[in-house]
């Protein structure tokens, strides 16, 4: 579903070059949950973004979904952020200006798609995450974890192939946070891809598999030296 | 204040930046021009008539049918005998035309008669003994008429009036050393004029562009032309008494002889309505030119506070910051306020460029005069003052941010 | 898509109040003070006789030679032995020789006062050569220029005033103690600018009630009451000598229809003028020129100064205004970058992001044009204060004018939206992302 080979990404200033993710290799297999995770700056969030075509890379080979993705201009990888991929953020990203019903339709209005199924879809996706009855709600007017699964809803109202999340509970209390990550597994179950970064080793226990960046790198949590002390001076970070 | 990290952080909002720069340029080559052609055409209204303006009224009068040069003459006589008779009328004269009238009669003015190349030319008033005290002109010099001296004359008659009463900026034009009186000159007749007299102010007929360089410049005949379709009587009213004989004489008139026509749109017309026509598309322009320039400045002030109030709701947290780290209200307020006046100084130095483009094109396309510079000082004044003005509402609210904002997520 | 980009905008519109209106406000001002102007300027400046204009030339000839003429140009009308001449030639298909005349016209009832009117002396080809249509009776022929005919012409409007709009054809009329006989009353005709008359008159001062025969008018003396202009000494005695002035007052027209024709005409003034200069009438090579109809109208700068000046401060106006459009949707459009982020992330390609941003400023840009086209209708009853009178009475609102104002503002506005659309499409679909 996803398999990147020797990928890099390279942040080029006028003074140094960074190597944000090197010799990157990764494959998530369709149907999976696969949590990565590592300390801040180690490249998490960038895998993502090139994970989701959001950014483009340096080098190596990305296919997604047996499509080689590198040479693919704007157009197409905007068509196949629609219509593959499923995005869940942070901090949620809903457009203020639009009510929870609009905001799912984002997605949709992209694709195409007509009034009748439109409705359709929006609707299923938002009783799957149990709002439909706030379809007309503005997002400010939800709870954080109301806003968290309209963006899951929004995410799945496309049937997208790949689920991406980025700390999908990192701003959201402990009860709230349970809740969606029930309604991941949940989904997991019906049968998507699902690929989740996050610091949260509790978290990450609930995915089927784990992969820990370290530098850029996917490394081996057993063999690795680095990770306890890194990962653990990472995570005192964030409690702290 | 320093400037320098102004200067940089403007650097990243080059769009921003310059659309504001270029805005206050366009908006000052604008106004400038727009301030300076009001002027022009406020300083045309003011021109002086040398009339006895509030108490005169002319009747452009025509008569039943067209009289033969004789005929004229007699009918001539009684309508101004008849106007005379009218109460509150102090006097009355029979005229080709007044100044700022509907039409123009001008001649070449010459030195000697072989003359080729004209000394200027005048605006050229018919009149009888009657003229220069009915409009109330002030005679500096010389003399007025005598009865003898008038001439009955028709339209295409060859008319060579031996002597002539001028005004002193044709006389100081033909005789600029001011011993004009008693001298001659040539108007296109193939004899000398004798200047017999100077009166202080004497506007020409035409109020037009063309004349411009002849401003002033009148010259009075003695001489009633007997146009044959009838002609124009200034009549002057006793002290506040124009009402009552503008009312009475178009009546007295037709009392006397029914078969004319006084046009009741433009047949009577107190002077002070002679003026206004002739100067409308003068006020028109200043009228025009005044709202844009109004306007346009609001809509600039109204621009700036649009982007400086994006441009501070983007960096409240920049400011935040600033704030916590120890910058005072004053300082904020002030880093706005500097960088608008260098956006604006900016602009202003292109504008001046604009400014005088715009002018120099206005100049050689409508014989516009050139801009002094004090025109464009004062229009940099007006937009740098706007600037601050219009910055200063979004600057107090950046100042009131506060340095709690810092922390707050992006 | 247009539909949801249209709804966006909407919204988008009403979230920032003050914002819109500051640009709804600039770009009806604009295009408004634009809209004003133009139409001032339109109704002075255009085409008075569409269908004819190419085809009809102004014949000058210089008899005032160097030392006299305007800068090297020959006068704008011709003197009476000049024009005569030029008359009896026959060298173009038709030709007319016009001047204007004022006449005062006595009603039939008894007691009634006589009143004022104005027209011109014309020849029999005036008609036809102008394209003048008639509401009853037609012009009259060269057989009857060379009678000397007591006809005259009258226009609808006057036909109005004097016969209630009766057909009049055939009826007497006195004008100025002459009688004559009514041949024509012609349906609306009132060029503007008044071309064949430019050289007296400013050209849209008020149309002429009639028009009669240029041979009966010099036959009764009828003087010109247009303009009259003379160089060096004026030494003439009545009316006669003044025929033989240099005066200048009677304006020719031909009638051209081939280039050839043109050329031809051109040779036959240059030839006249030599002839005159071989004749020791005129001691100065020819020069002579041949303008048609707007190219009459430029040389006599027939277009005010004023109005050319508003318009083009009024256009520099809008163009202020779009640049302050231009920064505030910048302002707008850029404050948005979260929501182009996260519609980026959600598959929005970069077209539709411009699209969608276009779109909010059409809506702009129409709802600007509806406040133009208020400030327009409610500046054309202004237009009066700002023009003369003579000028200002020819502008007028009509639907041409309001599709203008409309297309003008939506289409700047869309064009201002081009470089603050980009900005916004440009922004990259990860920016969210990462600011997190």
């Amino acid at each position: 579903m996803l398999k990147m080979t020797h990928l890099s990404k390279v942040y080029r200033t006028e003074v140094v070059e960074t190597y944000a993710l090197r010799d990157f290799n990764i494959d998530v297999k369709e149907g999976e949950f696969v949590a990565v995770t590592g300390p801040s700056g180690s490249g998490k969030t960038t895998f993502l973004t090139i994970a989701g075509l959001l950014e483009t890379f340096t080098g190596g080979e990305y296919h997604l979904d047996n499509i080689e993705v590198s040479n693919l201009d704007d157009n197409a990888r905007s068509k196949i952020r629609n219509e593959k991929i499923g995005f869940i953020f942070q901090a949620f990203n809903l457009i203020p200006d639009l009510n929870v019903f609009d905001n799912v339709e984002v997605p949709l209005r992209y694709r195409g798609m007509k009034a009748p199924e439109r409705k359709e879809r929006i609707m299923g996706a938002l009783e799957r995450v149990g709002l439909a009855s706030r379809a007309k709600h503005y997002p400010a007017e939800l709870s954080g974890g109301q806003q968290q699964r309209v963006a899951i809803a929004r995410a799945l109202a496309g049937s997208p192939r790949l689920l991406l999340a980025d700390e999908p509970t990192g701003n959201l209390d402990t009860q709230m946070a349970r809740g969606v990550l029930e309604l991941l597994e949940e989904i997991h179950r019906e049968g998507a891809t699902i690929v989740m970064v996050t610091h949260d080793p509790e978290l990450a226990a609930r995915a089927q598999r784990n992969v820990h960046i370290i530098d850029g790198q996917v490394v081996d949590l057993a063999e690795d030296p680095r990770f306890h002390t890194a990962y653990t001076a990472a995570a005192g970070q964030v409690r702290g | 204040m320093q400037i320098q990290p102004i200067l940089a952080a403007l650097r990243r909002h080059k769009a921003g930046t310059i659309l504001i720069a270029l805005q206050i340029a366009l908006t000052l080559a604008i106004v400038c021009n727009a301030l300076f052609i009001i002027n022009q055409r406020l300083s045309h209204l003011s021109e002086q008539s040398g009339v006895d303006e509030p108490n005169l009224f002319v009747i452009r009068n025509m008569w039943g049918e067209q009289y033969s040069t004789q005929q004229a003459v007699q009918h001539i006589e009684e309508d101004v005998a008849a106007l005379r008779q009218v109460p509150g009328v102090q006097d009355v004269s029979a005229v080709n035309n007044y100044p700022f009238g509907p039409s123009t009669w001008d001649n070449f003015i010459t030195m000697k008669p072989d003359q080729l190349s004209p000394t200027t030319d005048a605006s050229f008033y018919t009149g009888d003994e009657n003229f220069v005290r009915t409009l109330g002109l002030k005679l500096i010099a010389g003399r007025d008429f005598r009865a003898d001296e008038i001439q009955d004359k028709g339209l295409r008659d060859s008319i060579v009036p031996a002597v002539a009463i001028i005004s002193k900026a044709m006389a100081d034009k033909l005789y600029p050393n001011g011993d004009a009186l008693g001298k001659t000159f040539y108007a296109m007749t193939s004899s000398p004029i004798t200047i017999v007299g100077i009166v202080d102010v004497l506007h020409r007929q035409d109020v037009s562009s063309w004349s411009a360089s002849y401003l002033g410049e009148s010259m009075i005949t003695p001489i009633r032309i007997a146009m044959p379709w009838g002609l124009t009587y200034v009549v002057r009213a006793k002290p506040g008494q124009l009402e009552e004989a503008m009312h009475a004489a178009p009546k007295a008139l037709f009392a006397e002889n029914r078969m004319r026509m006084i046009d009741p749109k433009d047949g009577l017309l107190s002077f002070a309505e002679v003026r206004h026509r002739a100067f409308e598309k003068d006020r028109g322009m200043a009228i025009l030119m005044g709202i844009i320039c109004v306007v346009l400045l609001a809509i600039t002030g109204a621009g700036i506070v649009g982007l400086t109030s994006f441009w501070v709701g983007q960096r409240r947290r920049q400011i935040g910051v600033r704030r916590a780290l120890g910058a005072t209200h004053r300082d904020i307020l002030h880093y706005f306020m500097t960088e608008n006046l260098l956006i604006s100084l900016g602009g202003v130095a292109i504008g001046v460029l604009l400014t005088f483009g715009l002018n120099l094109w206005l100049v050689t396309r409508f014989t516009l005069n050139l801009l002094p510079v004090t025109y464009v000082l004062a229009g940099i004044v007006i937009l740098l003052l706007l600037g601050q003005g219009a910055v200063l509402a979004p600057a107090l609210r950046a100042s009131r941010v506060p340095p709690i904002e810092a922390t707050r997520p992006a | 898509m247009f539909a949801y980009y249209s709804q966006l905008g909407l919204r988008s519109l009403r979230r920032n109040p003050m914002l819109t209106a500051l640009m709804v406000m600039a770009i009806g001002f604009g295009v408004a003070a634009s809209m004003i102007t133009y139409s001032v300027f339109r109704a002075v400046s255009g085409d008075p006789i569409p269908e004819k204009s190419a085809q009809l030339f102004m014949p000058e000839i210089d008899s005032w030679g160097p030392q006299q003429n305007e800068h090297g140009e020959p006068p704008g009308a011709l003197n009476y032995v000049d024009a005569m001449a030029l008359l009896r030639a026959h060298q173009a298909s038709r030709m007319t020789l016009i001047y204007q005349v004022m006449q005062t016209v006595l009603p039939h009832e008894a007691n009634a006062v006589p009143s004022a009117s104005t027209g011109y002396a014309v020849t029999a080809d005036f008609f036809t050569m102008f394209n003048v249509t008639f509401q009853y009776g037609s012009g009259w022929s060269t057989a009857d220029d060379d009678a000397r005919a007591a006809d005259v012409v009258i226009t609808d409007a006057f036909n109005q005033r004097m016969f209630g709009g009766a057909n009049s054809v055939g009826q007497k009329i006195t004008l100025s103690g002459h009688d004559y006989r009514i041949v024509g009353v012609t349906r609306h005709w009132d060029p503007s600018p008044r071309f064949y008359d430019v050289w007296s008159e400013a050209g849209f001062d008020n149309p002429p009630d009639f028009y009669f025969l240029l041979n009966r008018a010099l036959d009764l003396h009828t003087d010109n009451a247009g303009r009259n202009s003379c160089r060096g000494r004026i030494t003439y005695n009545g009316w006669d000598q003044y025929l033989q002035s240099n005066c200048v007052w009677l304006m020719p027209w031909v009638e051209l229809d081939t280039a050839a024709e043109v050329t031809r005409y051109h040779q036959f003034l240059e030839a006249y003028s030599a002839d005159q200069q071989r004749a020791g009438r005129f001691a100065w090579a020819p020069n002579v020129r041949l303008p048609d109809v707007m190219k009459w109208l430029d040389v006599r700068e027939v277009v005010p100064p004023e109005s050319r000046i508003s318009l083009v401060v009024a256009l520099s106006f809008f163009v202020i205004c779009l640049v302050n459009t231009i920064g505030l949707l910048l302002a707008k459009f850029m404050r948005r970058a979260g929501e182009i982020g996260v519609r980026r992330a959600l598959g929005a390609t970069r077209h539709e992001i411009y699209a969608q941003y276009l779109v909010e400023a059409a809506a702009v840009g129409l709802a600007g044009g509806v406040l133009g086209l208020l400030l327009t209708t409610a500046g054309m009853s202004g237009v009066g204060l700002l023009f003369e009178p003579e000028v200002a009475r020819l502008a007028h609102l009509d639907l041409s004018l309001i599709g203008m104002t409309l297309m003008a503002a939506i289409f700047a506005t869309v064009a201002a939206a081009f470089y603050p659309a980009w900005r916004a499409a440009q922004v990259q679909p990860a920016w969210q992302l990462k600011s997190n």
